[in-house]
């Protein structure tokens, strides 16, 4: 009896500690800039885009980096995903690069036109987060492939969470 | 919940309506039958195909049976080329009084001999049933078949494809301007996703960001399009004469795509996922409130507005996509019988009574025409390599 007390004692315990470390973990990558929105989508306030991409580059080095992935039909930057924007903010910060193109990825799933709009939400959201992290928003470009480029050919689970991803092209 | 149970008894209750309808009318005794056994062609190859256009024409037009014997209609006349032209008479006559419906004579150069008997096939059903045909309309569409995702252009039939750009870059979202001469799309030839119209180098909308699903309206003065260019993919009408940019919605949390014309240009049918997933709203061209208009099924997406009324789309009803048809003013819908494939991104024909779309089975996409009324669908382009994003001429 006491031995059950006990055990259920240190499970409250376990559970209450787990759920305060890994609150503390998520709220890490800027809670007020999630707010309470729990399908995601951050939007630091409509920062409009360079108002001609004409004068910017079309390409970049895109081994830099490793690709951000998002969940099916989310544009939010998941909190597991989120040190990868994070090191490019820093190398951008630090001067090392002029600038980069944040491209957005959508698997084959749903229309097309649509995905195209996913895939620029995608990207805007890591430019968003870009942007809260210091860099200049002027710096950053973003390129929605909708699902017209995937980086896996397959029609299964594992191919769409590899196709659905921002990828960084520092230029 | 009680909604829910609302939506899903409307649902029911149009697709046995439609059912019933199909049932009724599966014999082919609505349909007219005409004879062109007494129509002369010349031992040519050009005025053969002639002949045989016309007649596949005539048949899938929905309206017509073709027939050797026996039929309500004779069409008489005959069709010569020579000297690189082609001439054909055609005469159509009502067998019980020997009333004469349509007496013609037409003339092309050989090249364009499909053209010519598309041309004779919507005269004949015009006379015939005073219902315009779709034979002489185009379909744009996009395909991967030099290994890019270019634009291509195909008579109603299927045939007679053309590669229109040879950017070696991505086309996405074709649509016609409403003269029905040139086309509207997105392409990254430039680097980014811009908008352009063939005939044209400059862009029509090159913004920074997104620039895509460009659907020009039916005076031809403006344009529908999506842009990221203030942060956010929101829907925009550009003015095509000064460029002026006027936004219709502001959701944050949300996508636009896909906006379509109603026939009278006062409204504007576009996909939006404010809700959580993508469904199809109603808007103002001056702004204001969007109405929402689907709500059955997990996703409603590419709407196309037809003159009949009808906005057409591609819903998500079970895990497979179908095609559904809403009557906005009516407050109907009906979703049309298919297999078990993937039907997606509906276009209306210029009949205003058949549906171009993609079906996709087995990870291939191909080309079909639907029929609203009786006839089972049909495959306009398909094989080993993908066809999509079919959108009809008006």
């Amino acid at each position: 009896m006491n031995k059950k007390a006990c055990s259920f004692l240190f499970l409250v315990v376990l559970v209450a500690f787990v759920s305060v470390f890994s609150g503390c973990r998520s709220k890490k990558p800027s809670a007020d800039m999630y707010g309470d929105n729990m399908l995601g989508d951050p939007l630091i306030g409509d920062v409009a885009l360079n108002p001609d991409n004409m004068g910017l580059p079309m390409d970049g080095d895109r081994s830099l980096f490793a690709a951000v992935m998002f969940a099916y039909d989310s544009s939010q930057v998941n909190p597991e995903e989120a040190g990868k924007v994070e090191a490019v903010a820093k190398h951008l910060n630090k001067g090392k690069a002029q600038g980069v193109i944040v491209e957005g990825h959508g698997d084959e799933r749903g229309s097309r036109e649509y995905n195209l709009a996913l895939g620029e939400r995608r990207a805007l959201a890591i430019r968003d987060y870009l942007i809260n992290l210091g860099v200049d928003p002027s710096s950053i470009q973003t390129k929605s492939y909708g699902e017209e480029m995937p980086s896996a050919m397959g029609h299964d689970e594992g191919a769409w969470r590899q196709n659905r991803r921002g990828v960084f092209a520092i230029y | 919940m009680r909604r829910l149970f609302f939506a899903i008894c409307v649902v029911l209750v149009s697709m046995s309506a439609v059912a019933q309808r199909v049932e009724v009318r599966k014999s082919g005794e609505g349909k007219i039958s005409i004879n062109l056994a007494g129509y002369r062609t010349g031992g040519d190859t050009a005025s053969r195909t002639f002949l045989s256009v016309l007649k596949a024409d005539l048949n899938r037009s929905g309206y017509f049976k073709v027939t050797s014997a026996g039929a309500e209609l004779n069409v008489a006349g005959s069709c010569v080329s020579g000297g690189g032209n082609m001439k054909a008479d055609c005469q159509v006559y009502k067998v019980s009084n020997r009333q004469r419906l349509l007496g013609k004579s037409y003339k092309a150069p050989a090249s364009g001999v499909r053209g010519l008997a598309h041309r004779v096939a919507d005269e004949i059903i015009y006379a015939v049933t005073g219902k315009k045909g779709m034979a002489s309309g185009k379909i744009a569409l996009v395909s991967n078949r030099t290994g890019r995702k270019e634009l291509y252009v195909c008579d109603m039939d299927g045939k007679n494809v053309r590669q229109i750009t040879k950017d070696r870059s991505i086309v996405v979202g074709p649509g016609w301007m409403p003269d029905g001469k040139n086309i509207v799309y997105t392409s990254y030839k430039r680097g980014y996703p811009n908008v352009y119209m063939t005939g044209r180098r400059k862009p029509l909308s090159s913004h920074g960001g997104l620039n895509a699903s460009g659907a020009v309206s039916p005076d031809g003065k403006s344009m529908a399009v999506i842009l990221s260019r203030d942060g956010n993919p929101e829907l925009y009408i550009k003015s095509l004469r000064t460029g002026f940019l006027k936004r219709l919605t502001r959701t944050r949390r949300g996508n636009e795509a896909s906006p379509c014309w109603s026939p009278d240009g006062n409204h504007i049918a576009y996909v939006s996922d404010t809700s959580g997933s993508p469904q199809i709203y109603i808007i103002s061209r001056t702004g204001g409130r969007p109405q929402r208009l689907t709500s059955s099924g997990t996703e409603n997406v590419a709407p196309d507005w037809g003159e009949n009324g009808y906005i057409v789309f591609s819903s998500r009803v079970g895990g497979r996509y179908r095609i559904s048809m809403a009557n906005p003013a009516q407050r109907t819908l009906r979703v049309l019988e298919t297999d078990w494939a993937d039907y997606e991104d509906p276009s209306w024909a210029p009949d205003g009574r058949h549906i171009v779309c993609s079906r996709t089975a087995s990870y291939r996409s191909s080309i079909y025409l639907l029929d609203t009324l009786e006839d089972s669908p049909v495959a306009l382009l398909s094989g080993s390599i993908d066809w999509f994003s079919p959108a009809c001429s008006p």
